[in-house]
């Protein structure tokens, strides 16, 4: 035994009066460092329910979770993270990912308690002591994904303003996955898009290089990808989680680039259309629209018959036939038909339903006949002197265009409207050489058109005129447009919170010479075709059909959809229509065997 | 010939009327129009029509007449708009534009006999009347506004 070993017993009795090393108050005494990665905090009124943290979380200790109070809306899941310390290791993956930089870190570090559940809670949520704290980890100053969405590339305005070539190039192979690198597959976008399309999956597709997938999951819910990859309303990305620090992922751009680079011959075998079921039914179609096409492409794939009627000689209907070419190529409305018509379905154009052959024929020869007639009444100005030469409607003008007819439009075209129908013919004329002045009641940001259908018109040099109210349209001694006036117009708040009523100010008349007039203002439908008998049984409010959850409006086995039906009146709501309404038709008839 | 107004039984008689006449226009045009869907907006302008009669009447049954001082707004959406002459296939942004012109054509009216006569009684009813009006004119230019002009 050494000395040391005797002697140590007495001499660590010098310790009771040394100052101890152990601390009472460790948290004011020992406080986590300024960027220390502790208790978890989340601004939930910022959060919007993305759940990234929970997919990026590698111990899976975040689940997301309903909240009291905290609604689902488009734009937020209405979850919010729950954490698990029996499962976290403090890395902070999640506060960096944070698409919306509302989950962070205090620097706190203690907490006693001997419940074991109290170590799972909901940050923000779950009241916690170190809710203020203003240290701790915040997402740092650099993004793990980009929060700049890839350009595309465009014709520039001079180039473009005298032809009809598309202007949009689309994506390479690089530029599509650099932008599709930027998806966390939140599906945030699913909820939104009216055909609940499997977005982070076809974008996780470009990712992997798996063009065939891609392709399958656009047809799952939607047989017009490359036409919706054109020109779909994309809502899904105002909604897109990227989109509230950064640029949204630019997600008709993605779709648009599976469906341009998958050779179309391929088409059947990938989509498995070769060998499609046959049964004995069969269903009628009219109009050979977005929600007509949506609905024969799942009736066919389901083993019905299905023969469409369309009363012009082309197909597209109002949504797609009048939209110009330099956004929507021709050949993929035809590519699109063709291979709806190898997979046996029949279309009959130039045969209008109430005037080629009779309604109550059709509902009498077909199991079930759905109805996608679109919008092809357009409302009148109602001013006077609209009934003058040259004062036009612009879907009668974009059809005739897009039939290479070439209009007299003269010197000066006033549009009237605000929407996507207005920008198209806005710039259309412009390629035709005239000046163009769109006359809008309201301010630019009410326009209903896509933001960038009316940067495009800018681009193109056709001049906006808001607040402006048209009163009368003059003609000249041979009844031809000679001119527009309007009023100017201010704005008075809505008291019921809608958006504000543009009101005409008295003595601000403005005369504006012109040698074209298109109307614009908005679209209803028409359903005179029915006859009488039908039209009496068919239920509608406002203009539009009323129909049950699966389409099917109050005339038994007629089933409608389409602009004619649902509120937003877009060709994605329109394919969702006709996708309901296939499911719709094949649940009656099973029923019904 | 202008209608002498020397009480407010005589006042809300004429008013009656009125509302009798309208009734009688939209319930007209409702049995006209071909569109089924259009017979069912002309039957609930008619029956509009009949809530503010009722309304008139329950005054002149009571003698309580609420006058109404907060100013209705004018989106003067009506006024720049062609006259529509009624048809049967008259389509739903023709029957709002004769409800629009109808009810200003009642406004007017009204406000004019407020400034004719004398009697500041008189002259209150008018002017209540007037406003009840271009309450309802309101309701349809919100309607087209919200229906017709929505992409305008
Ligand atoms: S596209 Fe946007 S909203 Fe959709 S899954 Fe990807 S990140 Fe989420």
């Amino acid at each position: 035994m050494k000395l040391k070993d005797i002697i140590t017993p007495f001499s660590a009795w010098s310790n009771i009066v040394k100052k101890p090393v152990t601390i009472k108050d460790p948290l004011n005494e020992r406080p986590g460092a300024d960027r220390y990665r502790g208790f978890h905090k989340n601004d939930v009124e910022a959060c919007i329910g993305c759940g990234t943290c929970e997919a990026a979380c590698e111990n899976q200790a975040i689940d997301m979770v309903p909240v009291d109070g905290i609604e689902t809306t488009k734009e937020d899941s209405g979850l919010r993270p729950l954490v698990d310390y029996g499962r976290c290791c403090w890395c902070a993956l999640c506060v960096d990912v944070c698409t919306t930089d509302s989950l962070t870190m205090s620097n706190e570090y203690t907490w006693v308690s001997d419940n074991p559940d109290d170590f799972r809670y909901i940050p923000g949520v779950d009241k916690k002591p170190w809710d203020n704290s203003e240290k701790g980890w915040k997402k740092p100053d650099y993004s793990l994904y980009d929060p700049k969405r890839v350009d595309m590339e465009e014709i520039e305005p001079d180039d473009r303003i005298s032809n009809f070539i598309e202007i949009v190039k689309g994506y390479s192979k690089e530029q599509a996955e650099k932008e599709a690198d930027r998806c966390v597959s939140c599906g945030l976008c699913i909820a939104t898009c009216p055909a609940h399309m499997d977005i982070p999956g076809y974008i996780k597709s470009i990712r992997d290089g798996d063009m065939e997938k891609g392709l399958q999951l656009l047809y799952d819910t939607n047989p017009l990808p490359e036409i919706c990859g054109r020109v779909c309303t994309h809502r899904c990305e105002e909604v897109c989680s990227i989109g509230v620090k950064g640029d949204a992922l630019a997600i008709r751009w993605l779709k648009r680039y599976i469906a341009d680079n998958v050779p179309f011959e391929d088409y059947k075998r990938i989509l498995g259309l070769d060998s499609l079921p046959e049964n004995d039914k069969h269903i009628a179609i009219i109009g050979a629209g977005p929600s007509g096409i949506s609905a024969a492409y799942y009736l066919r794939t389901l083993g019905y018959r299905v023969t469409v009627f369309e009363g012009k000689a082309k197909p597209g209907g109002a949504t797609m036939y009048g939209i110009p070419k330099y956004r929507l190529p021709m050949e993929m409305l035809e590519q699109e038909i063709g291979l709806l018509e190898e997979m046996g379905v029949v279309f009959q154009f130039n045969t209008m339903v109430g005037r080629e052959i009779k309604f109550t024929e059709v509902y009498t020869a077909y199991d079930a006949v759905f109805m996608g007639v679109g919008y092809e009444k357009p409302y009148l100005i109602a001013i006077d002197g609209e009934d003058a030469e040259g004062s036009i409607q612009a879907i009668d003008f974009l059809r005739d265009v897009n039939e290479n007819k070439k209009p007299d439009l003269g010197h000066h075209v006033a549009v009237i409207g605000g929407g996507n129908v207005a920008m198209d013919a806005a710039r259309v004329s412009r390629r035709f050489g005239a000046e163009v002045t769109v006359l809008y009641r309201r301010r630019i940001v009410d326009m209903p058109s896509d933001p960038e259908e009316i940067e495009g018109a800018e681009h193109e040099k056709v001049h906006l005129e808001p607040q402006a109210i048209p009163t009368r349209i003059i003609k000249d001694e041979n009844g031809k447009v000679k001119g527009i006036e309007y009023l100017k117009a201010e704005m008075v708040a809505d008291s019921k919170g809608g958006r504000p009523k543009p009101v005409a100010i008295e003595g601000s008349e403005t005369i504006l010479n012109v040698s074209t007039v298109i109307g614009a203002i908005g679209q209803e439908g028409y359903f005179e075709f029915l006859g009488t008998e039908f039209l009496e049984k068919l239920e509608m409010n406002r203009g539009k059909v009323i129909t049950k959850e699966n389409m099917e409006t109050t005339i038994p086995r007629l089933f409608a959809g389409g602009d004619t039906v649902n509120k937003t009146a877009d060709a994605i709501s329109a394919i969702a229509d006709g996708h309901k309404a296939a499911k719709g038709i094949d649940e009656l008839l099973q029923a019904n065997k | 010939m202008i209608q002498e107004f020397t009480n407010t039984d005589d006042i809300l008689k004429f008013a009656i009327n009125r509302e009798q006449e309208s009734i009688d226009l939209y319930s007209g045009l409702a049995g006209q129009a071909k569109n089924p869907e259009m017979k069912k907006v002309f039957a609930s302008f008619a029956d509009e029509e009949r809530g503010h009669k009722k309304r008139l009447e329950n005054i002149q049954v009571s003698g309580q007449f609420k006058f109404n001082e907060s100013q209705i707004r004018d989106i003067k959406v009506g006024d720049y708009l062609i006259d529509v002459e009624p048809h049967a296939g008259m389509t739903y942004q023709e029957a709002l534009i004769i409800a629009m012109k109808k009810e200003k054509a009642a406004f007017k009216l009204y406000s004019n006999l407020a400034a004719k006569v004398e009697d500041p009684l008189l002259k209150s009813i008018f002017e209540s009347l007037a406003q009840e009006e271009s309450k309802h004119k309101l309701r349809f230019e919100l309607e087209y506004d919200e229906v017709v002009l929505k992409d305008n």
